[in-house]
């Protein structure tokens, strides 16, 4: 009976299959885990994967230093913070260390260990002011910044320095063709070069982090006051977002769902001529991009509180929930020594003023120079230290931007803006 | 071009005949040909037809196909081509490193195995668990059956999420975390109502004429649901293990929230390209085109087994 024999057949297969996973799967295949053993010099790492790189030749050097062994686990941005959630609430932890984006610093102050021995003196003068201040909460050093980015200017260098472009550039406005330093400089030259299927710039409707820079830029506190006070519907964020909403008439329609990636994407095609974007895509422009080459820096523009740009630093926390805290403090410790490793890696990215200042005149590290004028900035500050951020930013200042870049009233959005943001807080 | 029209004797309306061929008629030897004719209509009519079910076939087939294919494309293009503005179909240049950096990167065969092995418990538990309990719900029609095969159901209405983390915490108070077993048991969450009740539907189809038949031959209760029923519905058990082993294989939620360092399997890892300081598109379209090749294998190896599961039910009775 051939059927028979199938099933026979495939029940043995099965069987087999299932013994071998069920041999297998008490440990997995990714290797054993000390993690939360006591006393171990194997500490596992929690890290977004992109900022994994960054941390790799920091583990190879604390082994060698320290000997001690690092494992990464490594996931994606929009799980790991429910991750988090889930195994902070549960007190039950799979790491000894977790790279923590600035925004859930706040939300997780409880569950994580002062590492105040870490800041010392010389630590925070070779910190960016606004790290050191974003660090420490209720008096205690929570996380270290292992590496930090902001928003500086990208632009096409090609296109600036065409003697043509100078010419016509200076006639039309008055004044010479360079990297915007301005307000008006950047609306000037966004409008200069939308011409001839491209674009002098990219308004991001799906991200807030821009346009609250340009809320510091314009002189005020982002949306939170030092009293937690709403202060979104102030005459600053209001200049702020009338100029953001400016710049649609010189960028590629749909600015509503224009995020990161889109706007990376538009500038590495050669679609525009500016972006404000994260330093470190300077050196990850794609070799056979249109625009490779080409490309300047220059430190964020100024508002009439100077230049401001939002921080993105991530930090690096020891869980209380650990039991292995001493081999993760010496790990961050190994972190601090060797921060210009990261340097080197994909990312190319690093927290100490001086690694930065190490490498700003290289070739390649163009972007450098003007990232630190941009973090040390009059106006630079870190996003608001509540719980409740990354909900504001979910629900109230995003979808209140895709209204504002798609012809929405700047008032009538901000206030309702504020009426939201508080009812979230109460 | 004139077209002469006809009526039949049936009152049905001849195919038309273009002015200027020969004309069958209705007497003599004429008969045989105009039957010709009608077979001919009839071949024409159900040309046609099959010509229209193959655009509406090769329509669907592209409606589905075309994602994976664009995936497949973009997987053989260059870094600046992944990102082009607008998007192009097939590669301007292609090229294999997107493989070479994505299957380069450490973790992914780990990650593999893991996938492997998580999916294969999952499917073998459902089974265990799916197959005695549908073919009881189906055969004894008890109102508790009734009640647990709706309560299953009900299971299924849950958002994976509200379960995700309460099973996470579970899952290391008995010390399993971070292995495949917990995945394996909480990916099983998912495909044992479905399971059981696609097997339900297919046990159903089983005439009980049968199972009495193997009885009066001496066969206990459960040598003739091993003897007989089980190599009946073998092509329903192939479906329910092909959805079972497909629920685990591309479950992203529970590997998210419950694999780290040993039991990370591949979704985590393809979703780890998106990082917040760029998207990998190239390396992550190389990567899930790898993790489909198993699933493709699996069902061309048991698509014998699938056609006949799903024909079982129409020969109902």
């Amino acid at each position: 009976m051939s059927t028979r024999k199938t099933i026979n057949r495939f029940a043995t297969i099965g069987g087999i299959c299932t013994a071998v996973a069920l041999a297998a799967a008490g440990c997995g295949a990714g290797g054993p885990t000390n993690s939360g053993s006591a006393g171990t010099s194997t500490v596992n790492v929690l890290v977004e994967a992109g900022g994994h790189a960054e941390l790799t030749g920091v583990a190879e050097q604390c082994k060698k230093d320290a000997g001690i062994d690092v494992n990464f686990v490594e996931l994606p941005y929009d799980g790991m913070f429910n991750r988090l959630s889930s195994e902070f609430s549960s007190g039950n932890v799979s790491f000894d260390v977790a790279a923590l984006d600035s925004v859930w610093l706040p939300s997780f102050k409880d569950a994580v260990q002062p590492i105040d021995e870490i800041f010392t003196d010389e630590a925070k003068k070779d910190i960016f002011p606004a790290l050191v201040k974003e660090a420490n909460v209720d008096g205690h050093f929570i996380g270290l910044p292992a590496w930090t980015n902001a928003e500086i200017i990208l632009y096409r260098k090609d296109l600036f320095e065409d003697a043509k472009n100078k010419a016509d550039f200076k006639a039309k406005y008055g004044y010479e063709l360079a990297a915007p330093t301005t307000w008006k400089q950047y609306q000037d030259i966004s409008e200069f070069f939308t011409r001839d299927g491209m674009y002098g710039t990219d308004v991001k409707g799906g991200v807030e982090t821009e346009w609250l820079a340009h809320v510091l830029q314009a002189g005020s506190p982002m949306v939170l006051d030092e009293n937690n006070k709403v202060v979104i519907d102030n005459a600053a964020h209001k200049e702020a977002l009338d100029f953001y909403v400016s710049l649609t008439k010189s960028a590629p329609s749909g600015a509503a769902q224009v995020d990161w990636a889109a706007a990376q994407n538009l500038f590495n095609q050669g679609k525009t001529a500016m972006t404000r974007f994260w330093a470190h895509a300077y050196r990850q422009i794609p070799a056979d991009s249109p625009v490779a080459g080409k490309v300047g820096a220059a430190p964020m523009i100024a508002g009439s509180a100077g230049i401001g740009g939002v921080p993105g630093p991530w930090y690096l926390s020891v869980p209380k929930a650990t039991k292995n805290a001493d081999a993760a403090k010496k790990f961050i410790k190994c972190a601090y020594d060797n921060n210009s490793m990261g340097i080197e890696s994909s990312l190319g990215l690093a927290s100490r003023i001086s690694a930065f200042e190490k490498y700003q005149d290289k070739e390649g590290y163009e972007s450098f120079g003007p990232l630190i004028e941009t973090l040390n900035g009059k106006a630079t500050a870190t996003r608001p230290a509540t719980e409740k951020w990354q909900q504001i930013v979910d629900t109230v200042l995003v979808p209140m931007l895709q209204k504002a870049v798609a012809g929405g009233d700047s008032a009538t959005l901000l206030a309702d803006a504020k009426k939201q943001i508080e009812d979230l807080l109460k | 071009m004139r077209v002469a029209e006809r009526t039949t004797h049936d009152g049905g309306t001849p195919p038309p005949v273009v002015a200027g061929t020969s004309v069958p008629t209705t007497t003599g030897s004429s008969g045989r040909q105009r039957r010709g004719v009608n077979r001919e209509g009839l071949e024409a009519g159900r040309r046609s037809t099959r010509t229209l079910l193959w655009v509406l076939l090769a329509a669907a087939m592209v409606l589905y196909g075309f994602p994976f294919l664009y995936l497949l494309f973009t997987s053989f293009k260059t870094p600046i081509d992944t990102i082009a503005v607008p998007p192009t179909i097939l590669p301007r240049e292609w090229t294999l490193e997107n493989y070479t950096n994505a299957l380069g990167r450490s973790g992914v065969l780990a990650s593999f195995i893991n996938s492997i092995q998580t999916a294969i418990i999952s499917t073998v538990l459902s089974l265990v668990l799916a197959v005695p309990a549908a073919y009881g719900i189906t055969r004894y029609q008890t109102l508790s059956g009734r009640i647990f095969i709706m309560a299953a159901l009900v299971t299924r209405m849950v958002p994976p999420v509200a379960i995700g983390i309460p099973l996470a915490s579970m899952m290391a108070a008995v010390g399993l975390s971070d292995t495949p077993i917990a995945l394996s048991i909480a990916h099983t969450t998912i495909s044992l109502p479905l399971s059981i009740w696609l097997m339900s539907s297919f046990f159903e189809a089983v005439p009980k004429d049968l199972e009495e038949a193997a009885t009066v031959d001496g066969c206990s209760r459960l040598g003739a649901l091993w003897r007989v029923v089980i190599p009946v519905v073998s092509g329903g058990i192939a479906v329910t293990a092909i959805f079972a082993f497909l629920a685990s294989w591309n479950e992203f939620l529970f590997a998210l929230l419950m694999t780290a360092i040993r039991s990370q399997t591949t979704p985590v890892v393809i979703a780890n390209f998106q990082t917040q300081f760029g998207l990998d598109w190239g390396s992550m379209t190389a990567l899930a085109a790898v993790y489909s090749i198993p699933v493709i294998l699996l069902t061309l190896l048991l698509q014998r087994k699938i056609v006949a599961g799903m024909t079982l039910g129409a020969v109902k009775g």
